[in-house]
């Protein structure tokens, strides 16, 4: 189980020693997932060198090289371009990045927690590979479409926990909210690509490689409303439901790469949030059609 | 609506006079498929009912092997509910499972082992080494679900 995590440690492992944030750092970048689009793992990328593909129905997106490469990744960065692209998702010459980049969500991150990132990314092997440009449809290839989108969709800023609520499930919203951004491939989404808040989690027709994302608030017809906490921590470390199935897609990866990382009380604050959202009815599996009877 | 089922009503009943009747030996690939997703569901039963067992969230430790037995059982060769021409249908397995036939029985022989170790495992006292051979048998259910299994749609 541990196999990537121990040669991926002790690349980092002196590292470690001298920064003491940067096992934090890794911690954050498997819980934002980074690696999920920045490293080509269908094709064998170099880890964060870009290039996995993004279909959405606004066209196919590659994930940017984001190595330290001086040329072909991030390695004229400072701090605050990082932090810049993070909170307001624009690059360093004050573009919009494309929201299929999820600063939506990572908008936000803690101070600290964007630090630690940024030192983890620096410390990380420059590979030299050009990003590969997007294949966008007509009607978003200007950027300025974005900002229009993002006038109608994007509010920057950092997590507030709610004082109503305890710390476990103020962990777990900011988990989901900013690091691990469930909602980006869960929440459906409008005409115009914005998430619809108020359906939260609800799930969606339009995900990542054409697929269904399910709904995953605790409604018990359409969503995961027969799920306990102890079900949910179970599926998000094995990827195993509670009927005994096991996660095979993109969510497999999610898993296999980020979420079996958390700690237990993490995750444990994760599936509390997301069981404690209002049920949303959302059935998105289409019903069989009735076969005609043979006989 | 109704009529266009009166049309597919009547599409069958003249496809049945055309078709010959088929010969028993030959199983229906409609018949393998619906077997092979209730010998599926079947291990995700008991793969469901062992977690609880081994993460000590109920008592029944004696249960334990009956489980693991029977994934053994069930799993003992996955590639023969996949022959030629269950491709079509009410199924979820990929071309891949045809089209890479090599790493697709590399990926049920896997399981296979697996379930033959939970079961050894099982059947010892080492409730620790049944929880980690169960562990194991998930992940070569997950690694052959992400190859060779459609994503819902």
């Amino acid at each position: 189980m541990f196999g990537v995590a121990v040669t991926a440690l002790s690349a980092t492992a002196a590292f470690a020693a001298e920064r003491p944030d940067a096992a934090h750092g890794e911690y954050l970048f498997r819980a934002t997932g980074c690696a999920n689009c920045h490293t080509d793992r269908p094709n064998k990328g170099a880890p964060l060198a870009g290039g996995r593909r993004l279909e959405t129905k606004f066209g196919i997106f590659y994930a940017p090289n984001i190595t330290p490469d001086l040329e072909t990744g991030i390695g004229r960065w400072t701090e605050a371009d990082f932090t810049r692209a993070m909170r307001h998702g624009l690059d360093p010459q004050g573009r919009n990045y494309y929201p299929s980049f999820p600063y939506p969500a990572y908008t936000r991150l803690s101070d600290e927690d964007l630090k630690a990132l940024w030192s983890y990314l620096r410390a990380q092997p420059p590979v030299k590979q050009t990003s590969r440009e997007h294949e966008l449809r007509w009607f978003v290839r200007n950027r300025e479409a974005v900002s229009v989108w993002k006038n109608m969709n994007f509010r920057t800023g950092m997590f507030k926990p709610d004082p109503l609520k305890d710390a476990e499930w103020n962990r777990g919203a900011y988990l989901v909210q900013a690091a691990t951004h469930c909602g980006e491939c869960h929440t459906p989404r409008g005409v115009f690509g914005g998430l619809q808040h108020d359906r939260e989690l609800a799930g969606s027709r339009d995900g990542p490689e054409g697929g269904v994302v399910p709904n995953i608030t605790p409604d018990k017809k359409t969503g995961i409303g027969r799920w306990g906490v102890s079900d949910l921590v179970e599926y998000l470390s094995s990827g195993m439901t509670p009927d005994g199935d096991f996660a095979g897609d993109l969510m497999a990866e999610m898993i296999e790469h980020s979420l079996k990382y958390l700690t237990k009380d993490d995750r444990r604050a994760v599936a509390i949030y997301i069981l404690s959202r209002a049920p949303v009815e959302n059935r998105l599996v289409r019903e069989k059609k009735k076969k005609p009877s043979g006989d | 609506m109704k009529q266009a089922s009166k049309r597919w009503t009547g599409f069958v009943l003249w496809l049945a006079v055309l078709t010959p009747a088929v010969t028993l030996a030959a199983a229906e690939p409609e018949d393998i498929i619906k077997y092979r997703k209730n010998a599926m569901k079947a291990s995700g039963a008991h793969m469901a009912a062992a977690a609880a067992i081994v993460k000590g969230k109920v008592p029944f430790r004696d249960q334990l092997v009956v489980h693991a037995r029977a994934l053994e059982q069930i799993n003992h060769d996955n590639t023969k509910l996949f022959p030629k021409d269950s491709d079509f249908g009410d199924t979820k397995a990929l071309n891949a499972v045809w089209e890479k036939r090599a790493d697709f029985e590399k990926a049920a022989r896997t399981a296979a082992e697996k379930a033959r170790a939970f079961a050894r495992a099982a059947a010892g006292n080492d409730l620790k080494a049944a929880e980690a051979a169960h562990k194991e048998l998930g992940e070569a259910c997950s690694a052959c679900h992400k190859k060779f299994r459609k994503k819902d749609e």
